[in-house]
């Protein structure tokens, strides 16, 4: 179970996140909405344990994140940033095989790489450099890295994973995230995708300005009315699910 | 380790043995100016391999710390020469032996041992890591560190610490001051201090032993920070050991040649060239890239006669290893922001 309690974030006097509580069980999907600049970044580095709060704390399996070694945090909570990079050249194989660093179990290891390679349907790609494939295909490369990093039932936190994938791929990636999902793990995925959102997470959290101002199921958390006066945009539910009607 | 790592490790090996067969067997008749090859008389052979340890040893120092440097700063411009270590370790040492020739600091035990350790090598070495704290810290724009800014930050604290070294080196009496001009310009001694030697194969076999242990984390350190730290690498654990490892080498190679410039950041890049990006393989192929190269460039400055002797080593390496940083530097991947912190 991942237990948020008073979170709060200062970059220097800038306040980031503020007084946010929250839960989840294992075995969902969370999306983290809001607009720019709304801490979803923040939040996200803060679930990954990759920054100490200010104040509050942050729980896996009751274990304070940020206070855990490298090592051992990352045979349980693996992290997507929205920009990947690197400064090597290796093939995209190569590139997914550090997901399995800390591991280091050789034979488990080349099977979850195989695997994770499939689920990204990158199995075309994996001789080639990480640096001569498309945007696209690099983001499903670190997906599959962190797919590949440790058991079916860890934490993922994915910091819009899906912004240069086209449709079909971003089903190929959310199927392999919701079913990652269903064998145990909790994925926390910050997303602009409402649409998206509304058909396959199963809890809405929504920040505004460094706070969780609503959570729940995505039918009570995203109305029209309320992203009418948040994004100034024309929603409608209809049994499709939440669309976009606004033309510019 | 793969097909492609392991020949090219065995053609760095070759090029070493070749290397140092030539550095023994050349010679130069100063009356024709011809080069001749042919086994030397004892006294001379003592001369030449002298002269092999210090080029493999001060090679293999740079060649490592350049891969440190490169690796840990995520930047392919970087080596201990561009990034002011090398100048750092010179004023170090420098201000050491002036603190001791001058001021009498050497009356004091804990004083001389720090000042004097190994040959200037102790002092060197905090020289070093306090340019590389300062460069990495003006290297910073926009709170990331930019390649382009971190070698312009290196190049300009190597000059101001040049400066301050012929400064000390001014206060200094002329009794005291040794040969150090030819040491500046970087030099092969035939006949290397055992202090400095010894001192520098002992940091060596350490930083590699460190190195190659942290061989897979280096690959993993290339990715973001974020991405780092989540893949489970202690990045500052592993930052503070390699540079570390990194300015001691860099002062070990100059307490033992002198400041040369560029063997450390060619030799990495011959060592990709060669074998990939993966730090496990490369960690050993740098170390004996960069005492192929030092070995080398010794063997063919053997034959170069400038009229007032050799050509000094630092001027052979700085004129072919110059063109090969701005081939760097121009290039597709730096140009496409690949390398970037």
């Amino acid at each position: 179970m991942l237990k948020i309690d008073s979170l709060s974030f200062q970059y220097g006097r800038r306040s980031a996140l503020k007084e946010l509580t929250a839960s989840s069980n294992a075995g969902k999907v969370v999306a983290l909405v809001g607009r720019n600049g709304s801490g979803k970044s923040t939040l996200l580095r803060l679930i990954a344990g990759l920054a100490h709060p200010s104040v509050g704390s942050v729980l896996w399996r009751g274990e304070h994140l940020a206070r855990m070694a490298p090592s051992r945090r990352a045979l349980e909570v693996s992290y997507v940033s929205q920009r990947p990079t690197l400064s090597i050249d290796l093939t995209v194989q190569e590139m997914i095989a550090l997901g399995r660093f800390a591991a280091r179990t050789r034979l488990d290891s080349i099977l979850r790489i195989d695997q994770a390679i499939d689920l990204m349907g990158l199995d075309g790609l994996k001789e080639r450099s990480f640096h001569e494939i498309s945007a696209g295909e690099q983001q499903r490369c670190v997906i599959a890295r962190a797919l590949a990093q440790h058991e079916s039932n860890g934490l993922l936190a994915l910091d819009e994973p899906f912004s240069n994938l086209d449709p079909g791929e971003t089903m190929r990636v959310f199927g392999a995230l919701k079913q990652r999902a269903q064998a145990g793990a909790l994925v926390v995925v910050a997303m602009h995708d409402l649409s998206l959102v509304d058909r396959v997470a199963e809890t809405v959290w929504w920040l505004e300005q460094g706070q969780l101002v609503a959570a729940g199921v995505p039918a009570d958390v995203l109305t029209p009315a309320k992203l009418q006066e948040v994004f100034h945009c024309e929603f409608i539910r209809g049994p499709q699910g939440l669309t976009l009607t606004s033309r510019v | 380790m793969s097909k492609r790592q392991l020949s090219g490790v065995v053609i760095l090996a070759v090029l070493l043995v070749l290397g140092v067969v030539a550095r023994l067997l050349i010679s130069r008749d100063p009356t024709t100016g011809g080069v001749h090859f042919n086994w030397p008389d004892e006294n001379i052979f003592v001369l030449r391999f002298g002269a092999v340890r210090s080029a493999l040893v001060g090679g293999a120092c740079l060649g490592l710390s350049g891969l440190l440097l490169q690796a840990l700063l995520r930047n392919p411009l970087a080596s201990p020469f561009i990034l002011g270590l090398s100048a750092g370790a010179g004023l170090g040492a420098m201000i050491a032996a002036w603190s001791v020739s001058v001021v009498g600091a050497g009356s004091v035990g804990w004083i001389a041992f720090v000042a004097q350790g190994a040959d200037g090598v102790i002092p060197g070495t905090v020289g070093s890591l306090a340019v590389l704290v300062l460069v990495y810290a003006l290297g910073r724009r926009g709170g990331r560190l930019d390649p382009l800014t971190l070698v312009l930050a290196g190049t300009v604290v190597a000059t101001i610490c040049g400066a301050l070294t012929l400064l000390v080196q001014s206060l200094m009496p002329p009794a005291s001051r040794g040969d150090s001009w030819m040491w500046f310009m970087g030099q092969v001694p035939e006949l290397p201090s055992s202090g400095a030697m010894w001192t520098a194969i002992v940091l060596l076999c350490a930083s590699f032993a460190a190195s190659f242990r942290s061989g897979a984390a280096l690959d993993v350190a290339n990715t973001g920070d974020d991405e780092a730290e989540s893949l489970g690498v202690s990045l500052r654990t592993l930052r503070i050991l390699l540079f570390i490892c990194a300015g001691a080498l860099a002062s070990a190679s100059v307490a033992l040649c002198g400041p040369i410039a560029f063997v450390g950041f060619v030799a990495p890049h011959l060592s990709r060239l060669l074998i990939g990006s993966r730090h496990r393989a490369l960690v050993p192929a740098s170390v004996i890239a960069g005492a192929a190269i030092l070995v080398w460039a010794d063997a063919v400055r053997q034959s170069i006669d400038v009229g007032a002797g050799r050509l000094p080593i630092g001027v052979l390496t700085a004129l072919i290893g110059g063109p090969v940083f701005l081939m760097v530097m121009r290039s597709r991947r730096m140009r496409a922001g690949e390398w970037s912190c």
